[in-house]
């Protein structure tokens, strides 16, 4: 396979977590613009937190694709954004500086600020888990034929796939054994 | 491909199971016929029953009572809230154990030790969750963003939640989806608004003062503020009967033995509902192989209250307490307001300071999550009081029988709903004044009347084997201590009921 293809099939798997960067920037610059403000202040603090998420997010996914982190696993994750986290509200915070004073600078006492964050990012490691897991199970299965990091990763969860399609025979079979016994 | 809902495999029975079946016998009830115990999913997988705990328990409690103690006696005061929590999180295990280990809701389990108590519950269910007041502050809080009266939205929601759960084919799967999502959505949220607004020494003086045991002000001990306490104990985590109504979603997921039970269907296809079992089920304990099965499924829920329940329930009240902290900050009117205990002015002067703080963002994005956690609670309360309602009806009121569960589910979604129009439109929202003393006193009543009821069916129901040790029981023991204790030295000592 070429590099470009490569490329391309790891960018195509990480769009579930694309979206929750994307998501996150899209709330904070669509109520800057809901609430009436100018709309260049609102893309700035969109994109101001969206790339940066989007960007680490996106790191995640391609850590996962290559097989280097588990799905579905919190401590992996957690410790991505302990460090995720911090760095992409560090970037929000000196993108909202420039757009309020016209000159780019990092917050006081940015280590006190790091650390703050850090801290906070085990709840978004968490929901960023969360939902990437319930985005990608929705798109990871579509791409699986051309993809194969979605392909690697959906056997990962090919165990509780084989035990779902079980069930539901089984509850087809219980049907009848049920009313026999109720 | 659905690869995240908790299922597992129904293992093959013999064809002979049902006349030449071993038993087992629990309390005064049908006994439990021995069946295979599924295998246990790898607890890999982030989404389970305890979406709908949480849904349920990150509610007001967390946005709203706790930051308000905070703000009046400190970020010491804390230390309750972490009891009250991991105390909840103790409760959800075994709570678990039951339904796991038997397919049993805990309902079935207090009728067979004495069903009196189980019609306590239905009774007392009924006279809590039948009063609409639970959606006011979600919608009070759309009408801050969008201006529609919060009655409005509140009616249309009503409706618009007994149409989708009537035209759904099997709504358990359904409803964990959507609040897996709103939840994610939640956590994400509040996650980004916290590390915005708040500084590290809010989050620092907020952790710390989860460790200051004992610490207990005497501001605290007089007939204001001591039931507010006690309600903001009772409402750390779930609150009521909503770790009861947590062992039904454990069946309708399959969890455990569970698996041998049908799931519960929307109205449109309640006729292809399967029948249901007259009572559960129970595993041959004596065998290794299933006792190893047992261990994964113990395994399994216990990640599920760690990470799941714990922690987010942690994380939301902790970023709420530091949401508060910024807001009281920045302007001191909110520290007043919020100590006056008047919430709906309360949040706005909350979301006021945000936007005057950062930008008006922040005080919209602050609404948006008050509505998106009322969201959240509306979906799961109708779903799990009509379950559990349903539950009670069908095995234990003479002639239900002859209507399946999913279409008793759908009598009591249909009830509450028109009942809830009723009193949005003509009635007070949260029951009459002459109650509501009565209700809050029901409400933690039933939290201690369920640790006993847990300490009974999981030591007297439960095989040896699969019984809760000791620590464990002193814990749950504790639980009714904590809740009956603090319940009645209010009633006895202030004369009046939790605040």
């Amino acid at each position: 396979m070429t590099q470009t293809a490569d490329v391309k099939q790891l960018a195509e798997f990480s769009v579930p977590a694309l979206s929750v960067g994307a998501a996150a920037g899209l709330i904070a610059g669509g109520l800057a613009a809901f609430v009436g403000q100018p709309a260049g202040w609102a893309v700035v603090t969109g994109l101001g937190l969206g790339v940066p998420l989007m960007l680490f997010g996106a790191g995640y996914a391609v850590l996962l694709a290559l097989g280097k982190v588990p799905a579905g696993v919190f401590a992996p994750a957690a410790v991505y954004w302990v460090i995720g986290f911090p760095l992409s509200l560090f970037v929000h915070a000196i993108v909202t500086e420039w757009a309020v004073t016209g000159t780019p600078g990092v917050p006081p006492d940015p280590w006190k600020f790091l650390a703050f964050r850090a801290l906070i990012s085990m709840g978004f490691a968490i929901g960023f888990l969360w939902m990437h897991e319930q985005l990608g199970r929705h798109w990871w299965p579509r791409i699986l034929d051309r993809n194969q990091y979605a392909r690697r990763v959906v056997e990962q969860y090919v165990h509780l796939a084989a035990a779902l399609e079980a069930r539901k025979a089984a509850t087809g079979r219980g049907r009848v054994r049920n009313k026999r016994t109720a | 491909m659905d690869v995240t809902s908790k299922t597992s495999e129904v293992p093959e029975e013999p064809a002979a199971a049902a006349v030449t079946e071993k038993v087992w016998k629990a309390g005064r009830l049908e006994p439990m016929p021995i069946r295979k115990l599924p295998d246990a999913p790898p607890s890999m997988h982030i989404l389970g029953p305890t979406v709908f705990l949480v849904a349920l328990g990150v509610g007001i409690g967390e946005s709203y009572m706790w930051p308000r103690l905070v703000l009046v006696f400190g970020p010491d005061i804390r230390w309750l809230f972490m009891i009250g929590v991991t105390l909840q999180a103790f409760i959800l295990l075994e709570m678990a154990r039951y339904a796991m280990a038997t397919g049993e809701s805990i309902f079935f389990g207090a009728a067979r030790i004495f069903k009196p108590l189980m019609w306590f519950f239905y009774a007392a269910a009924i006279l809590i969750y039948m009063w609409p007041g639970h959606l006011s502050a979600g919608a009070g809080a759309f009408e801050e963003i969008t201006g529609i009266p919060w009655q409005v939205s509140a009616c249309v929601a009503l409706v618009l939640v007994g149409v989708l759960f009537s035209m759904l084919s099997v709504i358990y799967n359904f409803l964990e989806k959507l609040l897996g999502l709103l939840i994610g959505l939640l956590v994400v949220g509040t996650s980004v608004i916290a590390a915005i607004v708040g500084s590290w020494d809010d989050v620092a003086k907020t952790l710390g003062g989860m460790f200051a045991v004992g610490y207990f002000p005497h501001d605290a001990m007089n007939s204001t503020w001591f039931p507010v306490v006690v309600g903001a104990c009772a409402f750390a985590g779930p609150s009521g009967m909503q770790q009861m109504w947590y062992t039904l979603q454990l069946r309708d997921s399959g969890a455990g033995m569970g698996a041998h039970i049908p799931k519960i269907r929307g109205l449109r296809t309640a006729g292809e509902a399967e029948s249901m079992p007259s009572r559960g089920f129970m595993f041959d304990t004596e065998d290794p192989a299933e006792m190893a099965k047992w261990k994964g499924w113990r395994k399994w829920v216990t990640f599920d209250a760690i990470l799941l329940f714990w922690g987010i329930t942690m994380l939301v009240t902790i970023s709420f307490t530091v949401l508060a902290m910024a807001a009281a900050r920045e302007n001191p009117n909110v520290a007043e307001l919020i100590q006056g205990g008047d919430r709906e002015a309360a949040l706005k002067a909350m979301s006021d300071a945000f936007a005057a703080a950062g930008s008006p963002i922040l005080g919209t994005l602050f609404f948006a999550f008050i509505a998106l956690i009322g969201l959240n609670a509306t979906l799961g309360l109708f779903d799990s009081f009509s379950r559990g309602q349903a539950d009670m009806t069908y095995y234990f009121v003479p002639g239900a029988k002859r209507f399946s569960m999913s279409r008793l589910y759908a009598g009591f979604l249909w009830g509450v709903i028109l009942f809830g129009i009723l009193i949005l439109l003509f009635g007070p929202a949260d029951g009459p004044a002459g109650i509501l003393d009565t209700l809050a006193f029901l409400s933690t009543f039933a939290m201690g009347a369920y640790c006993i009821v847990l300490l009974l069916t999981n030591n007297m129901l439960l095989p040896k084997k699969i019984r809760p040790g000791p620590v464990r029981n002193v814990i749950i023991g504790f639980g009714a201590v904590f809740y009956l204790g603090m319940l009645f030295y209010c009633l006895f000592r202030f004369g009046v009921a939790v605040g």
